[in-house]
């Protein structure tokens, strides 16, 4: 990683960093602020849900109130963004288009294609897509905003009731694994469910979807294909359809068609990059081969060759909310000692040179070390759905095994055989191989690692980094400050670490100097990133999950092609400061108290990038990548 | 030590136990069945003595091995545990090949399963090795109640086919060790018999030789 003497400075030429209030309003602009203020009169009410601690990442028959309810925080991250000026003055492109539904209003359909932007006015009813934007009352379509509030109402009610059992919940506790089966779309309750996923085939079968029974979805499934089609038809592509807040997002990768129906607010890009890996989940456990099943037989039924692999999908799509290689296309390393991670390197060298193509320790989502044979990269889409597939399927906790899997980035035609073993009850090691017959050699592989990791004590640092944790806003090096201490390396922080958040949850908005609450770095040479721990105030997975919402759609917009990309970003709305910087090397999104001071809040993030480069070789695989050295 | 090193460390060690006086058989075993038949339940009560109500479905093939003494010999399996789902199907053979042993298992109460455990015969009689010993295990017969395929019936195929037969339940460990102790019985001895006496005599120099290497 090449340090980058360019710091960010408050003078910087920034385009979208300028006060909204010197722009003159549009007429979406004032919309927005007309919807900004009516919400906001709920607001305290949002605050007590949070002071309750209803939390999104919930257990068993827990969960779904939450799915269903609408979350009234992200509506006002929305309206409070639609004012940003960094949204304004695009010509063309989806921001345009999506402005232009908020000015139709709610019973607007907005198709977005890939040829032509054309824009379909046209009511929504029911019937029309079999598919209920709003059906909170019979005068939803014509009065949505009264429709909307009636199911607002109602949701919160149900939240209330569960209140007291969603304390007891947290995402640790979150159960893998389909849940009301029983329903279809003629449920209330899957209508009113916040977001969607199907895979479907192009004659219309059901292949899988989040919610409900695949087969008693067939009717529904048709829909959708009839809705690609028809557009199909007419030599273009669906891309998006806007029906009032619900966004339908289609990917269409040859006879598979992928569907996400959403009114969660995440963009566009998200859904579909989420689109993206949920097909990638299903060529890693098929490849793309299966496609030769359908020039046999257009209406062959795939659902039976995915028996199984429920829960693999619903822990994918679950990490859409809380782990934000997601949407980075990076990954994580598990905080070692530079030695540790050499010593783990070094005897996974020692196998990859015997035929291995791909050794890989990981520590639950977090990579330990990595080593590829000559030649062969592993692409972090790759890793994150590999983890995902292996953490989410209890069998490989059980022995030893050996299964087929594919990596869609590496190779989407072809089987690669995977050597699973848990070392102990989070670490993992994943040995890959092209050859079918490699499993005894991979288990002498294995046990030759695990001997070299004992003794090494690698196995013991592990659980120790475990303990400790990452990164902590809280130790960010203050050099002006009394209080501040010579660079506070990982693991040398000096309160206990349940400590720090009860002394800090009286003072709401206290996290490391400056209030910067969270941070994301991410090293574009090394394809890593590194985030900060959660602490006070964001310490419920609720929060967290609308905070990784945001991180999100600030990366959507500082990659959109049609107005970035930007350098740095500043953005200030009732949740918090939010500042993204991006250079040739680096990647940095940090969140502040909302009342952060803008100039100190830069000079910290300057501050947390030297802070990075000084813990980088405990933080990163270093020499991973033919970048880096 | 290089691997080649390991590996003559490896046969010395084998070579090694086999100077103690028992038969040491090394069977690779697979298990074959329909989708939630119980085959990771068996192993799992076999191997491990463990039952779980629900037990997640395997993805691919897991590997387990237990020792058996069987009066004349100590039987080593090396057991694969393969997935019931359809998409595994096509890899089969990676597990079975070379397999000495194989259980087909079955869930007494549901008829597909069996029809599914026929193709299993028949494959294996068509595409696997023809001196292995192949196990009919009926299984989850504790429910009873439940029952849909006759005892008799699957008592009949298996003679036909020449498989052994057994209802089991991985639940109550009902004839679970019963079904692996018959099959090492029923596996075929390495003929013939070793020379007690001269075994020390020519195994001796053997590691000898196969430490020297390994040292230099």
């Amino acid at each position: 990683m090449s340090s980058s003497d360019s710091s960010l400075s408050i003078s910087s030429e920034d385009p979208s960093d300028r006060n909204h209030d010197l722009n003159p309003k549009s007429i979406e602009d004032q919309l927005a602020s007309t919807s900004l203020v009516e919400i906001d009169a709920q607001e305290p009410e949002d605050h007590r849900e949070i002071q309750n601690g209803v939390d999104y990442a919930s257990a068993g028959e827990g969960s779904h109130h939450q799915e269903i309810e609408n979350n009234d925080e992200e509506v006002i991250v929305d309206a409070a963004q639609e004012e940003l000026p960094s949204n304004f003055g695009v010509p063309g492109g989806l921001v345009e288009v999506e402005e232009a539904s908020m000015g139709l209003g709610r019973g607007g359909v907005v198709w977005m294609r890939t040829n032509s932007e054309l824009e379909v006015d046209r009511p929504s009813s029911p019937s029309s897509s079999g598919y209920a934007g709003e059906r909170g009352s019979s005068g939803a379509s014509s009065g949505g905003v009264s429709g909307t509030d009636e199911v607002v109402e109602d949701e919160i009610q149900e939240d209330r009731n569960d209140a007291v059992d969603d304390v007891l919940d947290s995402q640790a506790s979150w159960v893998p694994g389909k849940r009301h089966v029983d329903e279809d779309d003629a449920s209330i309750s899957w209508r009113k469910r916040k977001k969607h996923f199907f895979i479907l085939s192009h004659s219309g079968k059901p292949i899988y979807s989040r919610y409900g029974d695949e087969h008693k979805l067939a009717g529904f499934s048709a829909t959708l294909q009839a809705i690609i089609s028809f557009v199909e038809n007419g030599g273009d592509r669906v891309k998006l359809v806007r029906a009032g807040k619900h966004q339908v997002v289609f990917l269409v990768k040859g006879p598979i068609y992928s569907v996400c129906i959403s009114c969660t607010e995440e963009p566009f890009e998200s859904l579909r990059g989420q689109l993206e890996l949920i097909y990638g989940q299903m060529i890693l456990i098929l490849t793309k081969s299966v496609n030769r099943c359908f020039e046999k037989n257009p209406k062959f039924d795939m659902t039976p060759l995915l028996g199984g692999t429920d829960v693999v999908f619903s822990s994918l799509i679950h990490s859409f909310s809380w782990n934000p290689a997601t949407f980075l296309h990076a990954y994580t390393c598990l905080p070692l000692a530079y030695g540790t991670r050499q010593a783990a390197g070094a005897i996974l060298q020692d196998v990859a040179d015997s035929g291995v193509l791909f050794a890989i320790l990981m520590c639950k989502h977090k990579v330990i070390s990595l080593v590829g044979a000559q030649k062969a990269s592993l692409h972090p889409d790759d890793m994150l759905l590999l983890a995902n597939f292996v953490m989410s399927s209890e069998s490989f906790r059980t022995s030893e095994s050996f299964s087929p899997i594919c990596l869609p980035r590496y190779n989407p035609m072809a089987f690669l055989y995977a050597y699973v073993h848990y070392l102990d009850v989070d670490t993992y090691l994943m040995l890959l191989t092209t050859s079918s017959d490699a499993f005894y050699h991979l288990k002498d592989c294995r046990i030759r690692i695990e001997m070299v990791l004992l003794k090494s004590n690698v196995l013991s640092e592990v659980q120790r980094s475990m303990v400790d944790g990452g990164m902590r806003v809280e130790d960010l090096p203050v050099d002006l400050l009394p209080r501040s201490r010579t660079f506070p390396h990982l693991g040398q922080h000096k309160l206990p670490t349940d400590s720090p958040d009860r002394f800090r949850e009286s003072y709401a908005g206290v996290g490391g100097p400056a209030g910067l609450w969270h941070f994301i770095y991410r090293s574009i040479f090394l394809d890593q990133y590194v985030s900060s721990e959660f602490s006070a105030p964001i310490s419920t997975p609720k929060q967290q999950k609308r905070l990784y919402r945001a991180y999100q759609k600030f990366y959507t917009s500082m990659h959109d092609r049609g107005i970035g990309p930007h350098k740095t970003q500043f953005r200030r709305d009732e949740n918090y400061v939010l500042l993204c910087w991006v250079t040739q090397d680096f990647e940095l999104y940090a969140a502040f108290d909302p009342l952060a001071d803008k100039a100190l809040a830069i000079k910290t993030c300057n501050r947390v990038c030297q802070w990075v480069k000084d813990v980088e070789n405990e933080i990163f695989l270093l020499g991973a990548s033919p970048f880096s050295w | 030590m290089s691997s080649e090193g390991v590996l003559r460390l490896e046969k010395v060690i084998h070579t090694l136990m086999a100077t103690s006086g028992n038969k040491n058989i090394n069977a690779k075993l697979v298990l074959l069945g329909d989708v939630g038949a119980g085959k990771s339940s068996l192993v799992l009560r076999f191997v491990k003595g463990q039952f779980i109500e629900f037990q997640e479905s395997t993805i691919g093939a897991a590997f387990f091995s237990q020792t058996l003494a069987v009066n004349d010999a100590t039987v080593k399996f090396e057991i694969w545990d393969t997935a019931g789902q359809e998409r595994y199907h096509s890899l089969a053979p990676m597990y079975y090949r070379g397999a000495a042993a194989a259980i087909i298992v079955y869930d007494i109460t549901n008829q597909a399963s069996f029809e599914r455990a026929k193709k299993w015969v028949q494959e294996l009689h068509s595409q696997g090795n023809p001196n292995m010993v192949v196990a009919l295990a009926g299984n989850k017969a504790d429910l009873l109640e439940a029952r849909k395929v006759a005892a008799e019936e699957a008592q009949a195929y298996a003679q036909e086919n020449g498989l052994f037969f057994m209802e089991t339940s991985a639940k109550t460990a009902t004839n679970v060790n019963d079904i692996f102790y018959e099959i090492a019985k029923r596996l075929p001895r390495v003929q013939p018999a070793q020379n007690p006496s001269g075994m020390v005599l020519m195994d001796r120099p053997a590691e000898r030789v196969a430490s020297a290497s390994c040292c230099s």
